[in-house]
């Protein structure tokens, strides 16, 4: 009940954020240097034609006037259109943003287990061959940049291997899917369609991998280091004088303990998958949210980098709030 | 059931090595209560460590510990995990900071049944709830599904010993059991492990420091001094005639409610790195000649004293204790004849309530509720109540570090915080003013800055003052001079230093601004016994000073004693007795001061003046002071008026008190209710 009321908070305090942003994200994208106008017009528009586009976008009227435009269509929901497709940008998105965020929570989800699991296990083995051979594992899988892992991956998994499908969609067309969120393993499940569950899961197995290679790392140490520090603290070592089994002290003694810092680094690095995904899409031609939102700001398209900013604005501020909520379930001690 | 017999530990690491245990034998038996005291680093927790096989890295222990038969050093993981619990378990010196965070203590225990008495987990949640009442836990149903930090301190001490009982041990060790419990439930819990003896027929191993307070329920004591045996017997003989040395000077050390000096014992316990040649306790001791310094007395029995009591000391004393005029300083009891009246008021406190608020919406803990004080120059006050009644909150009001929700609160004339209705100082003149009232710390390593040099932390009010460096260097000079510091000090950082030399370092920081008012929290609490009483001879010679005020925190009453002109009690954030110190204790007039005063420890069992043993008869924590007195749900002598009533302070001859019944009570202390 404490927090279901917490969240409702949490939720009222979104607003004046997402406010602040809305007017940040209106008056930068203007601030920045290049015209929308003139990189959809072309080299040989007159002045004429640029004042006729304009009066057609409304960027003829003043800023004030846009900006009011602007507020009145988000309030109805409405994201104003794109310069460069003439689209809604509402719809774009709404296709956008289900692939990408099917990759993220995928990738995150894996590595938040690979690296309890993996960083418990190490901690338990602290110093020895193992350990240290999974702390070099990451810190490689870290130090690696993501475009060129997808490449490598493409060569060995697609290209030697012929395991996985070739880099191009994420689903096989062949199969018929009706989109309905827009993430295609999701849409699959939903209407039941068998092949389309098997090609959509091969699909996401590389980008997937890839992103998981590029955040597990400062997970796994940040999990090693709270399990280190609990093997070591005293109600830790009180179990273990009382003669507590093995299985006993790991589940009841250990895990929750040292899982209790971990949703606030995940949160992060959640954030960090966002951005790192306008990369794997690209390699992977996987036709997110990420390019979309990276073409319309080298476009100077406004009306698609406000929205952008404030979905991914909306995705982080949700995220925390999960974070902060999974922490205090983690952790009796904290007052929500 | 427990035979250690020649247990030597040497733990070496890398560029050092310590002998924590040199040739330690002795035996606990079933349904006996053994205590084990000594001063820290004389191997204490080492002990219990080999006990239960969790000696730290790089130890090599030789000797024998065998229990039930067999040898504890040799046991294989598999030999060593049955072992741990069901053979021994200990229950840890810190109970909060034992039991994990993220697990109800419900579950904690019944992870301990299921491993050790292999109940199913259902009847052994109904065992785990039997077992919570029998340490004492109220409402245990419901503390079953509590988390530790839900708990209070005493709260949580019982819970460790029902964890350690739920493994169903043979043995039962208590690291340090009442350490930062007062005095009333130091009572309780040592006799929860008096009980484990006597109706489970357990061992029972009990670790302290302070032998006057667990003496009262052990079979037995085992004196440790740097590794070694040095002395063992029966507990009542050895507590009341010493005849080591050593253990006359711990038991001297200790602050005695009656009243009688502490005396201090110069000097520290060495740090062994082979096994000693000679008396370990040579350096110190008051009796010392050559054989002493050149061979290391064998453990005797004592000759003429009764059976199984020995020890190793080529000089056994004889007598009680306090009878010899022994060496040392001893703390002058404070002269009652120096008037403070007429000097001028430092402190003033009127009717002054402190309100915590909760962070969101109503509600709020009130923790202080209409305190009045007056303190003069050259006057010291001793300010005693259990934990949760409102002696730090008196502390930090008295530094302006919290303001008072109303009331006012003057030190030397000023007030440090906005006070409602009332002009308050700002800038550079706050900062003038806050510089006459001082503190010192109850933790003295944490309080100071761990990457400061003692220098730069004494001369931190200097600095604040404005004084120029050649002037802090000469002031910092006079007062290390007076805290008998070495100057070589100065260049070190905390955690260099012992806990005695860091208070040490905390009074000087103290006293360096020649402040008008010295507030002392605690001041000894997390010492040694022998470093408190060395830290408590130096505090008595600032408190001395005439034209200095000071205030004096404990929930120690026998350290107040030592040299407080006068004494508060409080109770839950109210006054309910004050009085020069004298007639407070031998003579107290509220129930409140009777039962403090009676659960205290006292060398030699005698009970005071104040009558015989008036005891409280619930837990603070569950005692909500609604309408009318506030003791009145734990008082043994209420009667309806009390509950109905408010108790305000009335004189009684010399002291103060806040209870009706007051000139009725000496009358029936004698027949105290045992119902409330």
């Amino acid at each position: 009940m404490r927090i279901l009321r917490f969240v409702v908070r949490r939720l009222l305090q979104l607003i004046p954020v997402l406010l602040g942003v809305v007017v940040l994200t209106f008056l930068l994208v203007r601030v920045l240097p290049g015209d929308p106008v003139r990189t959809i017009l072309g080299q040989n528009a007159t002045e004429a034609d640029a004042a006729a586009a304009r009066a057609r976008f409304g960027l003829d009227q003043p800023l004030w006037r846009q900006f009011l435009d602007y507020l009145r269509g988000l309030v109805t929901g409405d994201f104003g259109t794109s310069i460069q497709s003439g689209g809604s940008v509402g719809a774009e998105m709404a296709l956008r943003v289900g692939p990408t965020l099917e990759l993220v929570v995928i990738a995150v989800t894996i590595a938040l287990v690979a690296a309890t699991v993996l960083g418990v296990w190490s901690a338990r083995r602290a110093n020895r061959p193992g350990d240290h051979g999974i702390r070099v594992l990451a810190l490689i899988g870290n130090s690696v940049p993501d475009f060129w892992l997808g490449l490598v991956l493409v060569l060995v998994g697609y290209s030697v291997l012929g395991w996985f499908p070739a880099p191009s969609g994420r689903v096989d067309p062949d199969t018929n899917l009706t989109p309905l969120t827009g993430a295609d393993l999701i849409d699959a499940v939903l209407t039941g369609n068998g092949p389309a569950i098997a090609s959509a899961a091969a699909y996401l197995v590389l980008p997937v991998l890839t992103l998981v290679v590029g955040v597990v790392a400062p997970l796994l140490r940040s999990v090693r280091a709270s399990a280190l520090e609990v093997l070591r603290s005293e109600p830790y070592a009180a179990a273990e004088a009382h003669g507590l089994p093995r299985r006993t002290l790991l589940y009841g003694y250990l895990l929750r303990a040292t899982l209790v810092r971990l949703p606030s680094l995940a949160a992060l690095v959640f954030g960090t998958a966002i951005g790192s995904t306008v990369l794997v899409e690209y390699v992977y031609s996987w036709q997110g949210f990420g390019q979309w939102a990276l073409r319309g700001l080298l476009y100077r398209d406004y009306p698609v980098v406000q929205a952008s900013v404030l979905m991914i604005a909306l995705c982080y501020v949700v995220v925390f709030l999960v974070a902060d909520v999974v922490h205090a379930i983690l952790d009796p001690r904290v007052r929500i | 059931m427990l035979s250690i017999e020649n247990l030597s530990v040497v733990i070496r690491r890398p560029g050092r090595q310590v002998a924590a245990l040199n040739d330690i034998t002795f035996a606990v038996r079933p349904g006996e209560v053994v205590g084990l005291v000594g001063e820290s680093g004389g191997g204490k927790s080492m002990v219990a460590r080999a006990i239960v096989g969790l000696l730290p890295d790089g130890s090599h222990a030789t000797g024998r510990v065998v229990f039930d038969d067999a040898d504890v050093l040799g046991m294989d993981e598999v030999a060593l995990a049955a072992h741990r619990g069901r053979g021994v378990a200990i229950c840890f010196q810190n109970p909060r900071g034992a039991l994990s965070p993220t697990r109800t203590v419900g579950r904690q225990l019944v992870d301990r049944l299921v491993t050790h008495q292999n109940m199913p987990v259902d009847r052994a949640r109904e065992a785990a709830r039997e077992l919570f009442e029998a340490v004492g836990i109220r409402s245990p149903q419901r503390r079953l599904d509590a988390y530790p930090h839900e708990l209070s301190g005493g709260m949580a001490q019982r819970v460790m010993i029902s964890l350690a009982t739920g493994c169903a041990p043979g043995l039962l060790i208590a690291d340090e059991p009442t350490t930062g419990l007062d005095v009333t439930l130091t009572r309780e819990i040592l006799r929860q492990f008096r009980h484990a003896a006597d109706t489970d027929g357990r061992g029972v191993l009990l670790i302290s420091h302070d032998l006057a307070s667990i003496a009262e329920v052990c079979d037995r004591v085992v004196v440790l001094y740097a590794g070694t045996v040095v002395e063992s017997g029966p507990a009542a003989q050895v507590l009341r005639e010493p005849a080591h040395p050593y253990t006359r000077a711990l038991l001297r050390s200790v602050p005695d409610v009656g009243g009688r000096p502490v005396v201090a014992t110069a000097g520290a316990m060495p740090l062994l790195t082979r096994a000693p040649q000679n008396c370990p306790f040579v350096a110190r001791c008051g009796h010392a000649d050559d054989t002493c310094a050149a061979r290391r007395p064998t453990t005797e029995p004592l000759a003429g004293g009764p059976d199984g009591w020995s020890l190793a000391c080529f000089h056994p004393q004889a007598g009680p204790i306090g009878a010899e005029p022994e060496p040392v300083r001893a703390i002058p009891a404070a002269d009652p004849a120096v008037g403070p009246q007429a000097k001028s008021t430092v402190l003033e406190i009127d009717d002054a309530h402190v309100v915590y608020r909760s962070r969101f919406g109503s509600g709020g803990h009130h923790a202080l509720r209409g305190v009045s004080l007056r303190v003069a120059a050259g006057e010291t006050l001793g300010v005693v109540g259990e934990s949760g009644c409102g002696k730090s909150t008196l502390a930090k009001l008295v530094m302006g570090l919290v303001s008072p929700t109303s009331g006012a609160v003057t030190v030397a004339g000023h007030s440090l915080v906005r006070q409602p209705g009332r002009a308050h100082l700002r800038g550079r003149a706050l900062r003038q003013a806050r510089t006459r009232a001082q503190l010192v710390f109850q933790d003295p390593i944490g309080s100071l800055s761990p990457r400061r040099t003692v220098a730069d932390s004494i001369a931190e009010p200097l600095r604040a003052a404005g004084l120029s460096a050649a002037e802090r260097a000469a002031r910092v000079a006079a007062v290390l001079d007076r805290m008998e510091l070495d100057r070589s000090i100065l260049q070190r950082y905390p955690h260099e230093l012992s806990g005695g030399q860091a208070q040490r370092v905390g009074i000087a920081r103290a006293l360096v601004g020649e402040p008008d008012l010295i507030v002392f929290d605690e001041p000894t609490s997390a010492l040694d016994v022998t470093v408190q009483a060395q830290i408590l001879t130096v505090i008595s010679e600032v408190t001395a000073d005439k034209d200095r005020a000071a205030v004096f925190i404990s929930h120690d009453l026998a350290t107040v004693r030592g040299f407080a002109d006068r004494v508060v009690v409080l109770y839950l954030g109210r006054i309910v007795e004050e009085g020069p110190v004298d007639v407070v204790f031998d003579h107290p007039r509220h129930p409140y001061t009777m039962a403090l005063l009676a659960s205290a420890p006292r060398l030699g069992g005698g009970t005071g003046a104040g009558g015989d043993a008036v005891e409280l008869v619930k837990d603070l924590e569950e005692a909500d002071a609604t309408t009318g007195c506030p003791l009145a749900a734990r008082c043994p002598f209420v009667t309806d008026t009390c509950r109905t009533q408010q108790q305000h302070l009335q004189p009684y001859g010399a002291s103060r008190a806040a209870c009706w019944r007051a000139p009725e009570l000496a009358a029936l202390t004698g027949k105290q209710a045992t119902t409330p």
